[in-house]
């Protein structure tokens, strides 16, 4: 018992503290509101419901003989257009490296989603009470979503909360939309999963090694219940 | 005055100390297993990379690439059959060019998957259909059985994707590969430890019921108290390394012995 008792304390030394934040950043994950905590407090559902039935179309094999070679075509829409989205390299998930080439379905043009296009698909995609007062390309990773992988706009809104609106740049793809709730979910996430890199996983180092600290103290912790226990220490003075 | 001050400070050292003794003690044997499931099933979770987890690596992501001599069946000649046509993608299933569309219709939507070259149905997909696609998407070893799911789908697999084939492998993990019986697509990957993974993310956020509510009331409860036992385990730890009760306990002597 001896070595439990200095197992115990030693753990607590190395973890102790990080314990209590798990335990802090676990009660506000219980407690938040999981709308707010994912962003979505101005976000509106986009519901294109006009199908496509129109003779303008250009047929997808023309498309796909005047460009690189593809995995999939796809008729989408863009703010009520058509298009074609063209996938030349297709990864697992959409926040993966992807290779895309969007073309207008009526011309057979390229279509490139600028600063405008971006804007007018955040528009649609928020209904807060701000404005946009600010537009930003991402070339490298996004502290918002950590995952994706792709280039992305980030069209700003002046509300109170901050909001931002992530448009994938290669496929008009609305990623999602980050604000003050979103962003101090995170922090508590980053607490939890000592993920101080930003990389959106609890795959670290550092969390392996406390993670191997937590169960030397909960498990010594536990034989020394036990133990209290079996010699009857456990008593209800009066 | 020193004296009676560290005097003071040395009972309140050792009362603060006791109450933790005795709240750690007796919380712990309420919500101490809690603490080691924390533990156990959180470092499982850190252990596995989520990639591995997804199951990422069970499947093979090939880059087939269309080739458009073979869309004989113009998207026109679609549309004039299938008027009501949405979401189509012309891609390719097990290197055939391949239409893929839903049509909603009254009773829900409707997946079809059609063949680019002659506008042939392909859907809904045999087994041996399934069993060749599990083949060509993956690396897994031998097929130990099909399964076609229609209704009441295992927990591993999203409803909203049946009906479906199941192909359980016999391979490391028990893989199993989902594949659409309407569009032929692979709908689901799933191994031992996924299932695993699971189960102890529900026992991490105390929800065993379906689905992975971390809002529940149990959860709350029990956190709450851990953070009182988290908490008077702190002040132990700290009476542990900075010992104030002993630094006092030490000066009072000495102080006292030079008063005498």
């Amino acid at each position: 018992m001896k070595w439990i008792r200095i197992f115990h304390k030693w753990a607590s030394i190395v973890v102790g503290i990080q314990f209590l934040l798990w335990l802090l950043s676990g009660i506000y994950f219980n407690l938040m509101d999981t709308t707010k905590a994912k962003g979505r407090i101005y976000q509106a559902s986009i519901n294109y419901k006009r199908p496509i039935v129109d003779d303008r179309l250009v047929e997808p094999s023309i498309v796909l003989l005047k460009n690189q070679p593809s995995v999939a075509i796809e008729l989408i829409q863009i703010l009520g257009e058509p298009f074609y989205m063209l996938t030349h390299e297709k990864a697992l998930y959409p926040h993966l490296k992807n290779k895309y080439t969007l073309v207008d379905a009526y011309t057979a043009k390229g279509f490139l989603i600028n600063e405008q296009v971006a804007a007018e698909i955040a528009k649609i995609s928020y209904n807060g009470p701000g404005e946009i007062f600010n537009i930003r390309l991402h070339n490298s990773t996004i502290p918002d979503f950590p995952k994706q992988q792709n280039p992305t706009w980030e069209i700003y809104f002046d509300d109170v909360i901050d909001t931002s609106v992530f448009i994938e740049a290669s496929s008009g793809r609305i990623i999602g939309h980050s604000d003050g709730h979103k962003r101090l979910a995170d922090i508590f996430f980053m607490l939890h999963f000592m993920d101080y890199s930003n990389n959106g996983s609890f795959n670290n180092i550092q969390n392996m090694f406390f993670a191997i600290a937590a169960l030397w103290l909960t498990l010594s912790g536990f034989i020394w219940t036990i133990h209290i226990g079996l010699k009857g220490n456990y008593k209800i003075r009066h | 005055m020193t004296i009676k001050r560290n005097l003071k400070q040395y009972t309140n050292g050792k009362k603060v100390l006791k109450a933790s003794r005795k709240i750690h003690k007796w919380l712990m044997l309420f919500i101490g297993i809690q603490f080691v499931i924390w533990s156990v099933t959180g470092t499982y979770m850190v252990f596995f990379d989520i990639d591995y987890i997804h199951g990422d690596s069970l499947v093979v992501n090939h880059q087939d690439k269309i080739n458009p001599d073979d869309i004989g069946y113009s998207l026109s000649t679609l549309f004039s059959d299938y008027p009501n046509a949405d979401n189509i993608r012309l891609s390719t299933f097990l290197q055939q060019t391949v239409y893929r569309f839903v049509v909603n219709t009254e009773s829900g939507p409707v997946q079809f998957l059609l063949d680019a070259g002659s506008g042939k149905k392909l859907s809904p997909i045999t087994e041996s259909k399934a069993i060749e696609a599990a083949h060509y998407y993956s690396k897994l070893g031998n097929v130990k059985s099909v399964v076609l799911i229609t209704d009441n789908p295992p927990f591993e697999l999203n409803p909203r994707v049946l009906p479906a084939w199941r192909i359980n492998f016999d391979d490391f993990g028990a893989p199993s590969l989902y594949f659409s019986q309407s569009t032929g697509e692979l709908v689901g990957k799933r191994h031992t430890f996924w299932r695993l993974f699971d189960w102890m993310f529900r026992f991490h956020v105390m929800e065993y019921k379906d689905g992975g509510d971390i809002g529940n009331w149990l959860l709350f409860v029990v956190t709450f108290f851990a953070i009182l036992g988290c908490v008077s385990g702190l002040i132990m730890t700290y009476f542990l390394l900075v010992r104030p009760t002993k630094k006092l306990a030490t000066s009072h002597k000495k102080i006292s012995r030079d008063v005498i």
